[in-house]
């Protein structure tokens, strides 16, 4: 199987799977307890049916969309992922330059293996620093202005993360970051040969954006739920926030918001967005789908500030329908991120490329041809739901 | 594969399977007819979802509640279940430490292979003790005098007892207690040598509570559903009922009703508490679910009685699902029982510290401080 045969998703999971030592590949394709959100979050779309209109002309279609003042031209984006060479060890460099190439938005996380000023040399569309709110009060103030110094254009709070998820899976495979080689994980990473000699030869692995402040940067092993659990401060507030986003002083969003009273709490201290999401399944399993919770949302806030659907999208008809709510924009991780683990640049510009096609595809067989044009009336829910 | 391995649910009850004889594995595992009730006790969880709130300063979330009178430590108890000595040779006594380690609630079956008097002695913990009515009344009066003796914190009558279910499993392993060993099930046994070994060299089994009151108890091997049949009072009613709640005349719930009509009863009667269960699926196979009644019930009586939901707890989410929707604690019977199998003390221990976990973990994900702040504007139902 090679990068010409992946047509979908699925397939370049497969691909991913082929080319990942297993504890990487099932930190990426994992999710907390049961899995039960992670699997909601995709079939959640399934509940709902799109309802085409003909006859429309529409030869032309506009996937362009504005979030946080800029105009990206598609209606999606790349969320922030951590410790994108551990998938390939071009990692943010390659999710960097595919996103530029399409000209929308790349989130950088918090625990990317890249720093914020190379990234921003590089590339100069939009590009939003994820946040992550560590308990030294130094670490963070060095965060947010080194962020600012590179120009990102938007800044992300993550806030459903105030505790590690349960991610039995790397509990099983022994995950940490870096890899530890333990005599049960070297099986895993000995049959994946190229994988490990990438690691080891393309650069050395870094966590540049925490490496100054704390010994988990890079030299020692732990688990993400560890760090999660350990270097994050659980006392977050709204207080805190608040006092983040204006500090940032520029477009400020939560990332991780699912009920309506937050959505609003959020408007008040000044968010300019927030995403819907629930960490992709990652943390609390039996949490509500990002989509399954978007129409309340939208009619909440989506007036006042940017709504973002994040998390379960497989498909262009998945975004449409998230679109057809009301979302200002979609955003995922796995939809880009198996395609880098599988071919690289290469790879997440074809994901990239074949997510904009069947978007394109869709549009027309729906009769719409620009964002605006997708409203409720597109959609029929199966169930009694709204 | 050892207790280091176990995670959660699936893996102890894998565990266990290797550890135990089949007809006793399928025993605990079983249900009743086609075990449609089963399943859908714990996959009424999952028509359900939970909304988190942020940015709430989560640090340290209080899990504690009161049930039966005593202050637990998380809302989550071991419920009452028969012959615990099968599953592993120091039986209830391991399950009565390990719950009295977390500071939760032990509870003992009729059908135990230790008596009363021996758990107290060794638990201070908060202790529940389960009663089934046998038709010797004198076995009932009995029974209650020596819980009060013993210091025990509560009773609850098992109310959906009353014939035994249809567990299939058991006919077709040939399940009978003490096992008998048959040419079939000798197969069964002779693959689990340990198991026979501890067995064996081991207190003798017996059913302690009952022993002096009936010769079944000891000599006669019978299968649990002859023994429910033969032993206990088809003909129990609310008056029994309320009888048994004046004697003891303490907190008190009824164990395995389902109806609000019932509920009501039961508040009539002097119940402190109900337990909304249908005995794990292993009764009445169709029966509602206790999550898909469990609303409707708080809703109507939660600021009248202490509701419990039994039956198909698996993970630290089902138990937030349930006090969201108005349960003040849940408690679980093959949650503890496949670890007790598997590890003993230790393994109870184990699963019981896996629970306290994710419960936590859950509460500062959901953003709640204290098990009160979990209602029902968490929750959507699809
Ligand atoms: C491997 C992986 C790493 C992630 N790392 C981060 C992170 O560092 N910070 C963050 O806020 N979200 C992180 N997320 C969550 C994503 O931003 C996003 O919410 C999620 O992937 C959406 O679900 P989807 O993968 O179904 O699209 C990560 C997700 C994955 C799959
Ligand atoms: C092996 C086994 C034995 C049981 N024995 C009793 C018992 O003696 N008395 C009783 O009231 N309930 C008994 N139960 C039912 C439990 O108290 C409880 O209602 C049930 O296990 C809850 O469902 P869960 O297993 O899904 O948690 C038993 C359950 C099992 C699995």
């Amino acid at each position: 199987m090679r990068l010409k045969d992946c047509h979908n998703f699925y397939d370049f999971r497969k691909l991913a799977e082929k080319k990942l030592p297993s504890p990487i590949f099932h930190y990426i394709d994992g999710a907390a307890d049961d899995e039960i959100t992670y699997k909601r979050n995709t079939s959640a779309f399934n509940d709902v049916d799109l309802v085409p209109n003909v006859l429309r002309g529409v030869e032309n279609v506009d996937l362009s969309t504005t979030i946080f003042g800029k105009k990206i031209d598609l209606p999606f984006y790349c969320a922030p992922t951590a410790l994108q060479r551990l998938f390939h060890y071009d990692g943010e460099r390659a999710v960097g330059k595919a996103a530029q190439k399409f000209n929308t938005m790349f989130g950088v996380s918090a625990l990317a293996t890249v720093s914020v000023e190379e990234i921003s040399s590089m590339i100069d569309t939009p590009k939003m620093f994820q946040f992550y709110f560590h308990k030294d009060r130094g670490l963070n103030d060095s965060c947010l202005e080194r962020a600012k110094a590179a120009k990102f254009d938007v800044m992300a709070l993550t806030v459903d993360t105030i505790t590690g998820g349960n991610r039995e899976r790397d509990l099983r495979t022994g995950f940490t970051s870096p890899p530890k080689l333990t005599l049960s994980s070297l099986f895993s990473f000995a049959i994946k040969p190229m994988w490990g000699i990438n690691y080891l030869t393309k650069g050395k692995f870094e966590l540049p954006h925490l490496q100054d402040y704390v010994k988990e940067g890079t030299s020692t092993n732990t688990s993400i739920g560890n760090y999660f659990s350990t270097m994050l401060d659980q006392s977050m507030n709204w207080k805190d926030a608040e006092k983040l986003c204006s500090q940032w002083g520029g477009h400020f969003a939560l990332k991780g918001v699912m009920s309506v009273e937050d959505a609003k709490k959020a408007v008040d201290i000044g968010c300019t967005g927030i995403m819907v999401s629930n960490h992709g399944g990652r943390q609390l399993d039996g949490s509500r789908s990002p989509f399954d919770q978007l129409s309340e949302i939208v009619d909440a806030v989506g007036d006042k500030i940017d709504v973002i659907c994040e998390g379960g999208f497989q498909r262009g008809t998945h975004m449409l329908k998230a679109l057809s709510i009301g979302a200002k924009a979609c955003s995922g991780g796995r939809l880009y991120l198996y395609a880098l683990a599988a071919a690289g640049q290469a790879g997440v510009e074809r994901a990239l490329g074949q997510y904009k096609a069947e978007l394109e595809r869709d549009m027309k067989l729906m009769g719409c041809t620009k964002i605006s044009d997708l409203s409720r009336s597109n959609l029929r829910f199966r169930k009694n739901g709204s | 594969m050892d207790l280091d391995d176990c995670h959660n649910f699936d893996d102890f009850r894998i565990l266990a399977k290797k550890k135990l004889p089949s007809p006793i594995f399928h025993y605990i595992d079983g249900g009743s007819d086609d075990e449609i009730t089963l399943k859908r006790n714990t996959n009424s969880f999952n028509s359900c979802d939970l909304i988190p709130n942020v940015l709430n300063g989560v640090e340290n979330p209080d899990l504690t509640t009161t049930i039966f009178g005593r202050k637990i430590n998380m809302p989550l108890f071991l419920s009452p279940t028969a012959m615990q000595r099968l599953y592993h040779p120091d039986g209830d006594k391991a399950s009565a430490r390990a719950a009295e380690k977390f500071g939760t609630m032990y509870s003992m079956s009729t059908m135990a292979n230790t008596s009363i008097e021996e758990i107290s002695n060794i638990s201070s913990g908060p202790k529940l003790f389960q009663l089934y009515v046998h038709k010797d009344k004198s076995i009932t009066d009995d029974l209650v005098e020596r819980c009060k003796r013993a210091n025990f914190d509560g009773l609850c009558l098992t109310v959906d007892t009353i014939v035994a279910g249809n567990r299939e499993r058991d006919h077709r392993t040939g399940f009978t207690t003490p096992p008998k060993l048959t040419f079939k099930s000798l197969v069964d046994f002779a693959v689990k040598p340990k198991w026979v070994f501890d067995y064996f060299t081991n207190k003798k089994f017996e059913l302690s509570n009952v022993k002096n009151k009936t010769d079944k108890g000891t000599n006669i091997t019978k299968s649990v559903i002859e023994y429910i049949n033969e032993q206990y009072d088809p003909g129990m009613n609310w008056k029994d009922a309320e009888y048994i709640v004046k004697k003891w005349n303490g907190p008190f719930a009824l164990k395995g009703i389902m109806s609000l009509e019932d509920v009501e009863r039961a508040i009539d009667i002097g119940c402190t508490a109900v337990m909304i269960s249908n005995h794990g699926g292993r009764q009445l196979d169709g029966s509602l679910s206790p999550f898909d009644q469990i609303k409707e019930i708080s809703d109507k009586f939660g600021d009248k009685v202490e509701i419990i939901l039994d039956g198909g707890i698996r993970r630290g989410t089902h138990v937030i699902k349930a006090l969201a929707a108005g349960a003040k604690a849940c408690s679980f019977g093959k949650g503890y029982l496949f670890s007790l199998s598997a590890g003993g003390q230790k393994g109870v221990e184990k699963m019981l510290q896996n629970m306290h976990n994710e419960i936590k973990r859950n509460m500062k994900l959901m953003g709640c401080k204290n098990l009160k702040e979990l209602n029902s504007s968490k929750l959507a139902y699809r």
